[in-house]
């Protein structure tokens, strides 16, 4: 397979084409210490003027202003803004409940992550994809997918995630925690999840936005879990954890089952936005152009 | 407890089966789902809004196990063995007296009586009996003792109301002899209590549920009627009549007197409340027929609107007679209305010509068959033995006896009478402490006043008083009287008429037009005709005679329709008309069909919800 038939298979080229045309926006200044293409607070070469100090003996004099000396007799040093690179995070939510829904939720979450990945790559920003859980026999492509940078490394990167699966119990709270712990630099972190954790989402948000991430969230569920087609008396296992659940479920309580779900997104939603969190909903049956060309960019995840 | 059916306790293995179901409905689809998050909120909402929905799930189940219990117990028909097994005896008087037709019940007393034991019947349970009786003039078995209850409403159903008096007494004694050797037997009435005291009923322990009828009484009735020459002027007829008023206002009323149908005379009438008034009519009668009195008025009760009676042109007494010279009597018997007096001094024949035959103080040599008036002288087959007795005082007479009419034996004394002992076909009409001096009474056909005493042994031909007693007697003796009496009987009384010739048939045609045939014994001398239930004028034909009737009720007790709240048994005590409800009327059906209906919505609920 080649990397452009992988490429598109998560992304057909058409989309890509227009997802080039963005550039993720950054409501702080980015905080790395690398360099990049992103305006920082950290003063160094760049071509945007800042301010002027006054010269100390050792200063480079090719940033003396030499017309300022000229019509005051002093020597004041030009200070320019240094651009420095953005790091973008995608956690990846790659248990078992992602794995259900006709389109599968994981496939469009993958989409997502790509599209975003690619938008980061071509602004020379750096991606990492964490997708969670752990899975050992994934490790390469896992490992592969972090601190990628460069619009060359796309095709690396689109195969890297084709290679993910999602499986196992997942640990959400944990997984963001640790991903907040240990990124260096705080930056743009898109969320890509159920967010049906029994264990709840709070803690793991909450230390996100203690870091000091740029967080967008994008809950995606199933066509089946909006709007379940099993009536009757039912034993419900839950994929992750087990855990059975007996329900007796008709028609009658479709609206009911309905309201249900909608209090429950209601709720992350009000979450999110107490928390100045970009939220968005799609279900995995829905248009990914939608998603990307227009509600992240009404949101301006991207612009 | 036993089972009549316990092989249908099989079906019990029904039970297990009602419960497999509810294992099979329970059993649930398994169904992976990416998340049971959704799910637990989900019920955790739901639930909250309907606590008690596990708890529901459950009394079904146990509601059907107890229906399917109680069915398998029914078709396993048990019962209790033990003492009880005859079940309860209950008798049914139904009240059918003309009272009962009264309209202030809707539609009529009778019908609401008849409906009240229809409610009985109902509750009757399957081992007690019931015996259902129609009491009126006399007292009718509809229906001998049975628990088949669509016999006993049958009974119940055939039972008409007739316009003759109540004569309780007689079906309460049939009642008491029916539940005498029965401890539980209870005795139901339907009345309005309308009937003549029951003094005379020796209520000795009978358990008798008075259920009265009758709401009010609006009734205006004719309650006497009797006709007679007019002493003023012999060519006319007077009509006596009363009509009594059991409103409890004023009514105001026209009476008319009809003869053989045809309207002579009307009268308006003012009565008081419960008040009679006597009206007199007098008319002039061409031929013998009918007079029939007539009320206007509408009240409750019609029965006692219209009474008839027969009046046969009055034909001269032949009187015979025999005696050795009593000028006293002799004036007495010429002066007694139409008297055609022939006087001899002794007899020899069985059948003079003659109505009637006094016999003054002798001895004939034959004895005649007639009716007569013997004057201490007597047939030895008359009484049992005889006595002499000297001044005999009077001490008590029977005033209401049609023969001390308008009669007083005070200032009467008596030399010396016979003693004899009151026999069992005669009447004592007045009395002394040593024996009866004037008898009367039946024998073979042939009446009979007897006088004790000699009436020139006492002061008596003196008195007013002998001119109308003797007046008395002829009337009472004479034959065509007699008969002209018979001619109007009580509704419900039986007519009897002495056949003049030997019958084989005869047709009875009843007041509402209908006819009935009558077979008559060829040897019998008299005719009878029971069917006299309804008032009016019957016309019998036997041969070549007619002989017309009238039945009436005329019957104060029945005409007042005031609903008694008590019945009074004399000593014995009375009885209260009862509101209770008659009988512990089983609910287990209407109870069983609600919970059947409650299951079945209880299921149609359940599918509702999770169809």
């Amino acid at each position: 397979m080649t990397g452009y038939a992988m490429a598109s298979a998560l992304l057909t080229p058409e989309l890509l084409r227009r997802l080039e045309q963005f550039q993720l926006l950054a409501a702080r200044r980015a905080k790395s210490s690398l360099r990049g293409e992103r305006r920082s607070r950290a003063r160094g070469q760049s071509v945007e003027f800042a301010d002027y100090r006054n010269y100390v003996a050792g200063d480079d004099f090719r940033y003396l202003d030499w017309n300022l000396f000229g019509r005051l007799d002093r020597l004041f040093l030009k200070l320019y803004e240094e651009e420095r690179e953005l790091p973008v995070t995608i956690f990846l939510d790659a248990s078992e409940s992602m794995a259900f829904g006709e389109p599968r939720k994981f496939d469009f979450a993958r989409q997502v992550a790509a599209a975003v990945g690619y938008v980061a790559l071509c602004g020379f920003d750096r991606v990492s994809i964490l997708p969670f859980p752990d899975n050992p026999e994934e490790a390469a492509a896992r490992g592969a997918l972090r601190s990628v940078r460069g619009r060359k490394s796309a095709l690396q990167f689109f195969q890297n995630i084709n290679q993910l699966s999602a499986g196992g119990s997942a640990s959400f709270n944990e997984t963001l925690r640790r991903g907040a712990l240990q990124a260096r630099r705080a930056g743009l972190a898109v969320v890509l999840s159920d967010f049906l954790d029994p264990a709840g989402y709070d803690p793991g948000l909450t230390a996100l936005v203690g870091r000091g991430f740029q967080i967008s969230a994008v809950q995606i569920l199933a066509p089946e879990e909006l709007n379940p087609s099993t009536y009757g008396d039912l034993r419900l296992i839950d994929s992750e954890t087990g855990a059975q659940q007996e329900v007796t479920f008709g028609k009658y309580r479709l609206n009911a089952y309905r309201q249900t779900v909608e209090n429950f997104c209601q709720t992350l939603r009000e979450y999110c936005q107490k928390r100045g969190i970009n939220f968005f909903r799609a279900g995995s049956d829905t248009s990914l152009e939608q998603l990307l060309l227009k509600q992240l960019r009404e949101a301006e995840v991207w612009g | 407890m036993n089972f009549l059916a316990p092989a249908a306790l099989l079906f019990a293995a029904a039970i297990p089966v009602v419960i497999l179901f509810y294992l099979l409905k329970r059993k649930r689809v398994v169904r992976l789902v990416s998340s049971t998050l959704l799910w637990q909120k989900f019920l955790a909402e739901t639930q909250a809004s309907a606590p008690f929905q596990r708890l529901r799930h459950n009394w079904l189940l146990v509601l059907q196990i107890i229906m399917l219990t109680l069915a398998i117990l029914a078709l396993a028909r048990p019962y209790f063995a033990g003492k009880v097994t005859g079940g309860r005896l209950q008798v049914v008087i139904l009240d059918a007296s003309a009272s009962m037709q009264s309209t202030d019940e809707s539609p009529s007393r009778f019908e609401k009586a008849r409906g009240e034991a229809f409610k009985l019947v109902d509750s009757l349970r399957d081992t007690d009996q019931m015996v259902v009786l129609q009491a009126a003039a006399h007292t009718d078995v509809k229906q001998s003792a049975t628990s088949e209850k669509s016999a006993l409403r049958r009974a119940i159903q055939s039972a008409t109301v007739t316009d003759s008096t109540t004569r309780l007494n007689e079906a309460l004694k049939m009642a008491e002899s029916l539940t005498r050797d029965n401890n539980d037997a209870e005795v139901h009435l339907f009345s309005d209590g309308a009937a003549p005291g029951m003094k005379e009923l020796e209520n000795k322990g009978l358990r008798l549920v008075y259920h009265r009828v009758g709401l009010g009484a609006n009734n205006l009735g004719i309650v006497s009627l009797d006709v007679r020459p007019n002493p003023e002027n012999p060519d006319q007829r007077a009509i006596f009549s009363s009509v009594a008023n059991f409103f409890p206002d004023e009514q105001k009323t026209e009476v008319e007197l009809l003869f053989d149908g045809q309207l002579i005379e009307a009268k308006a009438l003012t009565i008081p409340p419960t008040n009679t008034t006597p009206v007199v009519f007098l008319a002039a009668q061409p031929h013998d027929g009918v007079f029939t009195v007539r009320l206007t008025a509408k009240d409750d009760l019609k029965a006692d609107n219209q009474a008839s009676i027969v009046s046969l042109l009055p034909l001269p007494v032949k009187i015979l007679l025999v005696t050795q010279g009593n000028r006293f009597l002799e004036k007495a018997l010429k002066s007694a209305g139409k008297v055609e007096l022939a006087v001899a001094s002794s007899l020899t024949e069985e059948k003079p010509d003659c109505d009637l035959v006094v016999l003054d103080d002798v001895v004939p040599g034959v004895w005649p068959s007639l009716n007569m008036l013997a004057i201490r002288t007597m047939n030895t087959n008359w009484f049992e033995s005889a006595g002499e007795v000297e001044g005999p005082a009077i001490v008590d007479w029977r005033a209401a006896h049609p023969l001390s009419r308008f009669v007083t034996f005070d200032n009467v004394q008596i030399a010396k009478a016979l003693t004899v002992k009151t026999p069992s076909w005669a009447v004592a009409v007045v009395d002394s402490p040593q024996t009866p001096l004037v008898l009367a009474g039946e024998l073979a056909r042939q009446r009979i006043v007897w006088l004790a005493f000699d009436t020139v042994e006492s002061t008596w031909p003196l008195r007013i008083s002998f001119p109308i007693f003797i007046a008395n007697a002829v009337d009472w003796l004479n034959p065509a009287a007699v008969q002209a009496r018979q001619l109007t009987i009580p509704a419900g009384n039986p007519f009897r008429n002495a056949l003049a010739e030997p019958a084989t048939s005869a047709q009875v045609t009843l007041p509402d037009g209908s006819s009935r045939e009558l077979v008559v014994d060829s040897t019998a001398r008299e005719v009878v005709f029971g069917e006299t239930e309804k008032a009016g004028i019957y016309r019998l034909a036997i041969g070549t005679n007619q002989i017309v009737f009238a039945a009436n009720l005329l019957d104060a007790a029945e005409s007042d329709t005031r609903p008694r709240e008590e019945l009074d048994f004399g000593k014995f005590g009375s009885v209260t008309a009862t509101t209770l409800r008659r009988a512990n009327l089983e609910l287990w059906r209407w109870i069983a069909a609600a919970g059947l209906i409650v299951l079945l919505f209880e299921w149609w609920y359940y599918h509702k919800r999770t169809a």
